[in-house]
């Protein structure tokens, strides 16, 4: 709990995964990023943004005490809602089957963030797993974050399903760059084809250039994490699964170097 | 309203018949009693202009801070000076006292009925979305024609214009502003001939998943996308 304990008093990188479609992966890939993350030595704190439906507790197998729900309604410390599973990586829950809850108004958002803000900077890198759809409450922690990751599947439904989301947030929100993680593909090449149309089609429609991040190939291992209720990076580190969130979670640690060099840079020519 | 340091409780010192708790439930009362007075309309009981203008204050901070509408319904009773000229001003006023005792039954007790001025009211349904509003103005446009008023013996179907308008969370208005917008409409009912609802044009909800056919048949169709409708931006 030590590490945990250290305040970061610079902000962390804090990303949103979202998805459009429910159903391609995106808790389970998030929860295992996160235990990527904290083993290469970062703090990493998991959000779970889907505050009607919330699954990463399920997911982990958590007893959960405290949720962001009750911070909202009976102003439980933050802090204290916040369930550790390892020394580094902390989970922040919300409450299963409160559908109201995920349709939170502007003054509403406003104390998420101000309640949000404080915890984050006890960690080096959150990760927000927002909800499926375009809610309100999936717009605003997209916009609550300095990176937003898009995951889908091949399938044409969640491809358009993450193409409207892209298209609100940025015609709406102002969101330039959009960071694309393909799920459930069977190779590379698969993966490579699926984000060359999907950005075609942005850059043609919307003027915008996606980023592809990588790509997680189908893995038997994957589900038997679920089944488990262990992340398939502990349960099967060697499955093929596992070794592209190796991958996933390098790029996203360069985030991290990215914007400590940045902070330099700009402290040196402050200074 | 009830000031807690004034409730009708004994007296703290336990005196009965205490003529300074007497005299401050006096006053109490009559405080209650001079605050209805101004913010009700004498001829129909109903809230008055000084009213109105607070509470749609009020309600718009609440949609600001809740993101839920506010919606304005504008009224004007059609055809008063015509009851006024023939069955003389007593009969124009029962016609509103009546008409307002009318629309307050079809109302929500949350909605705010107030009356604006002359024969035009107001009514402020609270977290109420435009469609929701522009049927609640229909609700009372039927009930006005179906429930005729009797002046001077004779009974007198009244019929009444609507114009319908929302405050959105997104909007900088002022009440003043949102009134005047809501009114446009009802002069638009009025000149399409009165007796019926005109409202803003409900906009596409914000959050609604817009993607074109074009945008649709690209990502499923791979290959080849159509021409492009805007200039490309020059390559630096």
């Amino acid at each position: 709990m030590a590490e945990i304990s250290r305040h970061n008093p610079r902000k962390p990188v804090m990303a949103c995964m979202s998805s459009g479609k429910g159903g391609v992966g995106k808790t389970s890939l998030t929860v295992n990023l996160a235990f990527a993350l904290a083993q290469r030595g970062l703090r990493v704190l998991v959000v779970d943004g889907d505050l009607g439906l919330a699954n990463v507790d399920v997911l982990l197998g958590l007893q959960v005490q405290t949720t962001i729900n009750d911070i909202l309604d009976r102003e439980a410390d933050p802090l204290e809602a916040v369930v550790y599973l390892e020394p580094r990586l902390g989970i922040l829950p919300a409450s299963s089957g409160v559908p109201d809850l995920a349709k939170l108004g502007p003054e509403d958002h406003r104390q998420l963030g101000s309640i949000l803000l404080p915890i984050t900077r006890h960690f080096d890198f959150v990760l927000v797993d927002t909800a499926a759809g375009i809610g309100s409450s999936v717009l605003w922690f997209n916009t609550f974050v300095d990176y937003n990751i898009l995951l889908l599947t091949p399938d044409p439904t969640a491809m358009t399903d993450a193409y409207a989301l892209i298209k609100v947030l940025s015609r709406d929100y102002h969101r330039q760059t959009f960071h694309l993680i393909l799920n459930q593909v069977k190779n590379e090449a698969e993966a490579r084809q699926v984000y060359d149309h999907l950005a075609r089609v942005a850059s043609h429609f919307l003027s915008l250039n996606l980023e592809y991040l990588g790509a997680v190939p189908q893995d038997t291992s994957v589900s038997k994490g679920v089944r488990h209720q262990k992340p398939f990076i502990k349960v099967a580190p060697h499955s093929k699964a596992a070794i592209a969130i190796s991958g996933l979670a390098e790029r996203l640690k360069g985030w991290v170097t990215q914007k400590s060099a940045s902070r330099k840079t700009v402290g040196e020519a402050g200074g | 309203m009830q000031n807690p340091l004034c409730s009708e409780t004994a007296c703290p010192l336990g005196a009965e018949d205490c003529p300074l708790c007497a005299e401050v439930q006096r006053l109490q009362s009559e405080c209650e009693r001079l605050h209805e007075l101004s913010h009700t309309d004498p001829l129909t009981g109903v809230f008055n202009r000084r009213h109105l203008m607070a509470a749609l204050d009020q309600e718009r901070e609440r949609t600001r801070r809740t993101g839920l509408p506010t919606s304005l319904i504008m009224i004007d009773l059609d055809h008063v000076k015509r009851i006024n000229d023939t069955y003389g001003h007593q009969a124009g006023d029962d016609a509103l006292k009546w008409v307002s005792q009318v629309w307050r039954k079809n109302l929500r007790r949350i909605d705010i009925l107030c009356r604006y001025g002359g024969e035009e009211f107001a009514v402020i349904l609270p977290g109420t979305r435009l469609n929701a509003a522009v049927r609640a103005a229909k609700r009372l446009r039927t009930t006005t024609e179906q429930s005729p008023v009797t002046l001077m013996g004779r009974k007198i179907t009244l019929t009444a214009s609507f114009g319908v308008d929302t405050f959105l969370d997104t909007e900088e208005l002022t009440s003043r502003a949102f009134i005047k917008r809501a009114d446009r409409y009802l002069l638009e009912a009025k000149i399409k001939g009165r007796n019926q609802v005109c409202c803003r044009k409900p906009e596409k909800a914000q959050q609604t998943i817009e993607v074109t056919v074009d945008e649709r048949a690209a990502l499923y169709g791979g290959g080849i996308l159509p021409k492009k409708k805007t200039a490309r931006k020059n390559k630096g």
